[in-house]
């Protein structure tokens, strides 16, 4: 069955249940990626998947079921599921459906030779990719991962209400992981690149030889004694950190009692110089969109303002209870999960001053490069993190080595605080996104 | 699920280009989640995953594609744009499949089989824990239960005619409780699960889980931050594990090892650890969470023995990395769905019994950690670095144990801390979590006496 005649099949039957309103969230999407190692092709791999969530109203209340299947045979199983679901809610907020919005923004995000760039298009990338970072320099023993995949995506929702909305997004990615040995030690470091157009714009050679740098510059690493140091958390392991605390923003974390940032509206909650934004309608970056998991067409939000809080994440739920108009930051975990809140594009608003600017105007100090564990060692309750990391010592100004074998230790809500300096250096490469951030002090675990 | 003839089809046209093995995974999964938060149910889902995955070998090199899209001619079509990715020709069309239909022996029995209408009485379990945990002390702000469960149906063939059906039952709760005081909170978690039915849940001891999850949470918000540096740590029985897990565990799967970029590569009858260290993966414990009648290449599960006495025995190994290395198979190939292709992964992954006692062990320490719960960890396997954070801990002083302490993650290098291990306990216990790696998010038990490590690096905060 194609995903309309499922819709209308389900909507028949389940109007003849007694459902009131009903709607459908679908996922669909495709995709080929290609892997080498050693100068062949170590895996291929074909994706063509799809999967549809139902949720419907029912007796006054909303209840939920999700299929991969889409034959006529489980029609069934969503509607009793939804129903005996929805009759267990005791939650007094209700979901509900939404007509839409009055008009949508519109956002180039498909290429449709991009999915369809021949295979050997694919191989020859990763091979050539392998073989520049294998030859760029002797220690690198191995590219432990080196693919270049393509995949496209489109999500649709309808409902009874009159909504229909629709998407269609493609991505080219290309991601090397090397293996780097010199006397004894062995060290790893990664790149990634994308393209939203095609495989041909992903600068593979640039790939290769940062993933390089990042391997080499590690070698010669140890320990540093226990201390609080000056910290300079790179652009890259910002983002980690900020990715792990997201929720802390979330209006629903808030309303469970789940977020220190309950009761913060309005106040300075971070350092004047970290401005947060929330821009889901930026182009060419992989985590545009124009609408939310409940159809609200999406805009730009400033989350934090110079150190302010302005708002939290709120989808039509969170927004109606607080009385406030929703951020559209209805989200789906997946395809299968219940509405929730989340971010699209999140992103610390650069600063101006360049990360080697910032190493320069640090006497003794630590820059953190990554950052490990953190599904484990962040805590989003308290803000409290104490993570393994790697990253290099600075004396003078200047990197005098690479570290590991060490631990930082703070709190999230601090750092905002103690945010000094925000860098230039922005690169959206996910939805989460932070320049470098550089901070007088934080404690660092070693010998 | 699908008609033996149709698959045999596919493995006939998967082989057209010259590969030398074909195999199918076809998954039909059913899965139920409930979650109630401060008391209230807040979340009811259900849903039906259902794929078919298709790999396809010739000799080191494979081609993995899915699809949910159950027809037949898309799956000739899927099994056909798959072998194209096959390189280098080979006897096209040679193959005759035949395939062989063989009955398991199951070793995990189910006595209630999870269904929607066990609904509300999941909902009275929830509300026992979420009673339990809110009254356990007036800092308990909050708390979050959830069941879910799943059964999973899968059915495995390959070029070699195999054909086999099995299906596994999977029950798990878990409980959350948020202790506040002033500014500070923290939160504390327990999560037991099964290779069971809803029979586990009716067996266990929610008050106690739930109650254990509160008195984490209210300890470590009255807790000062732990001390940093190299200290000797006690890791309690149980999930303490993980640290066996991150530490050695990924780095023993032929993922890391067949490359010989794992540090534990080439080293089978070294000794890797202390010699008070036996470690054993064993998939066939009885309704463990970590267990399998067959893996998912339709191999048997057994029980491997990795480190004896401290010396190297064994690793972790699947299909192609039976391929690679050129030795047998360990029933250790694994997937989270048909969306992923399988690779050596752990079951249930444990360090056998010692000889101490627990008091023992903590009286003989005079000064250092004692990290009674644990939550997770990761490992980077080509260098062997690993973490993982504690959720409870303690200081021990004078061989006893002392105040809590907050933020304790516990970092090192995997054979170093193997060959630290100083003190083993008697008391093997295993607890449960979801491991991710390539080939996605799986069940696995994680177990241990207590141990004593001599020198870990204890990520505190300065000054104690």
């Amino acid at each position: 069955m194609n995903i309309q005649q499922f819709q209308e099949a389900l909507f028949a039957k389940g109007r003849e249940m007694g459902y009131a309103d009903m709607e459908i969230y679908y996922v669909n999407g495709r995709s080929t990626s290609v892997k080498v190692l050693k100068g062949e092709i170590d895996q291929y791999t074909i994706v063509e998947n799809g999967g549809l969530s139902f949720r419907g109203v029912i007796n006054g209340k909303m209840g939920y079921a999700s299929t991969e299947k889409l034959e006529p045979d489980v029609i069934d199983f969503l509607l009793e599921e939804a129903r005996s679901n929805a009759d267990i809610l005791e939650s007094e907020e209700q979901d509900e459906l939404f007509v839409g919005s009055e008009s949508y923004p519109k956002q180039p995000a498909y290429a449709s030779t991009l999915v369809d760039t021949a295979p050997e298009i694919l191989i020859e990338a990763a091979l050539e990719m392998e073989r520049t970072a294998l030859a760029a320099d002797p220690r690198i023993v191995m590219a432990r991962h080196c693919s270049v995949s393509v995949r496209e995506n489109e999500v649709l929702i309808v409902n009874t209400k009159g909504l229909h909305c629709h998407r269609h997004k493609s991505l080219a990615t290309a991601y090397v992981y090397v293996i780097a040995a010199d006397h004894g030690e062995t060290v790893t470091g990664g790149w990634h690149d994308y393209s939203l157009r095609s495989v041909e714009e992903i600068d593979i050679a640039d790939v290769a030889h940062k993933a390089v740098q990042e391997a080499v510059s590690k070698l010669g690493a140890h320990t540093i004694q226990s201390d609080n140091y000056p910290v300079i958390f790179r652009h890259d392991a910002a983002a980690q950190l900020l990715a792990a605390y997201t929720s802390v923003f979330s209006a629903e974390s808030v309303d469970k009692g789940f977020s220190r940032l309950a009761g913060k509206l309005g106040q300075k909650v971070a350092s004047e110089h970290i401005t947060l934004i929330d821009d889901p309608l930026m182009e060419n970056v992989p985590a545009g969109s124009t609408f939310d998991a409940e159809g609200s067409a999406t805009r730009r939000n400033e989350i934090i303002k110079a150190g302010e809080l302005r708002t939290y994440f709120h989808n039509r739920k969170t927004a109606r209870k607080a009385g406030v108009q929703s951020t559209s930051h209805a989200s789906k975990g997946s395809y299968n999960g219940k509405i929730g809140v989340s971010y699209h594009n999140l992103y610390v608003a650069p600063g101006t001053c360049t990360l080697e600017e910032m190493i320069r105007k640090t006497d003794r100090g630590l820059m953190i490069v990554e950052l490990q564990g953190l599904h484990a060692g962040t805590n989003t309750a308290s803000g409290n993190f104490s993570l393994a990391c790697l990253g290099y010592w600075i004396e003078q100004g200047q990197v005098v080595r690479a570290v590991n074998q060490i631990t930082v230790s703070g709190n999230f809500f601090d750092v905002l605080q103690q945010v000094e300096e925000v860098g230039n250096d922005l690169r959206f490469t996910g939805s989460c996104t932070s320049p470098s951030l550089k901070l007088a002090a934080l404690s660092i675990s070693g010998s | 699920m699908i008609h033996p003839t149709q698959i045999q089809d596919m493995l006939q046209a998967a082989l057209e280009t010259g590969g030398d093995f074909a195999e199918v995974f076809v998954e039909d999964r059913t899965n139920g989640q409930l979650g109630m938060t401060g008391g209230v149910v807040d979340t009811a889902l259900s849903g039906r995953d259902f794929g078919i995955g298709i790999r396809i070998m010739k000799e080191h090199f494979s081609v993995y594609a899915y699809t949910s899209d159950m027809s037949e001619q898309s799956l000739i079509r899927l099994a056909k744009s798959a072998a194209k990715a096959i390189r280098g020709g080979g006897a096209p069309g040679t193959h005759t499949i035949t395939l062989h239909p063989h009955a398991i022996p199951n070793q995990h029995p189910i006595a209630i089989i999870p269904d929607g209408s066990q609904k509300r009485a999941k909902i009275d379990m929830m509300r026992r824990a979420h009673e339990a945990a809110s009254q356990y002390d007036p800092s308990i702000t909050q708390t979050s239960v959830g069941i879910s469960n799943s059964i999973q149906n899968v059915l495995i063939a390959n070029s070699n005619g195999l054909l086999v059906e099995d299906t596994r039952t999977y029950t798990r709760m878990r409980i959350s409780a948020i202790a506040t005081d002033g500014e500070h909170r923290q939160s504390g978690f327990r999560g037991p699960g099964a290779y069971a039915g809803t029979e586990f849940l009716e067996n266990l001891n929610i008050e106690g889980n739930a109650r254990h999850a509160a008195r984490i949470a209210s300890t470590m918000v009255k807790a000062g931050y732990a001390p940093s540096g190299r200290l000797p740590v006690v890791i309690e029985n149980g999930f303490g594990g993980v640290l066996f897990h991150e530490a050695c565990g990924h780095g023993l799967e032929s993922t890391a090892v067949a490359h010989g970029t794992s540090v534990f590569a080439n080293k089978i009858g070294q000794q890797v650890a202390s010699p008070l260290v036996t470690a054993i993966d064993d998939g066939t414990i009885p309704n463990a969470w970590g267990s399998l009648n067959i893996d998912d290449e339709g191999a048997p599960t057994q029980r491997n023995v990795l480190i004896e006495n401290g010396i190297l025995k064994g690793y972790l190994v699947d299909r192609m990395g039976s391929r690679q290395m050129g030795v047998p198979a360990t029933g250790s190939g694994r997937r989270q769905s048909y969306k992923f292709a399988p690779a050596s992964r752990m079951n249930n992954t444990f360090i056998a019994n010692g000889e101490s006692t627990r008091e023992e062990i903590i009286a003989n320490t005079e000064y250092g950690i004692y990290a009674k719960s644990l939550g997770g960890g990761s490992v980077n396997t080509s260098t062997s670095e690993f973490n993982f954070a504690v959720e409870e801990a303690y200081m021990i002083r004078n061989g006893k144990i002392a105040e809590p302490v907050k933020g304790a993650t516990l970092i090192g290098k995997g054979i170093e801390t193997l060959q630290n291990i100083d003190m083993v306990g008697n008391n093997l216990d295993h607890g449960q979590g979801m491991c991710g790696s390539v080939s996605g998010s799986l069940p696995v038990n994680c177990g241990q006496p207590t141990i004593r490590v001599s020198e870990m690096t204890v990520g505190g905060r300065k000054g104690e």
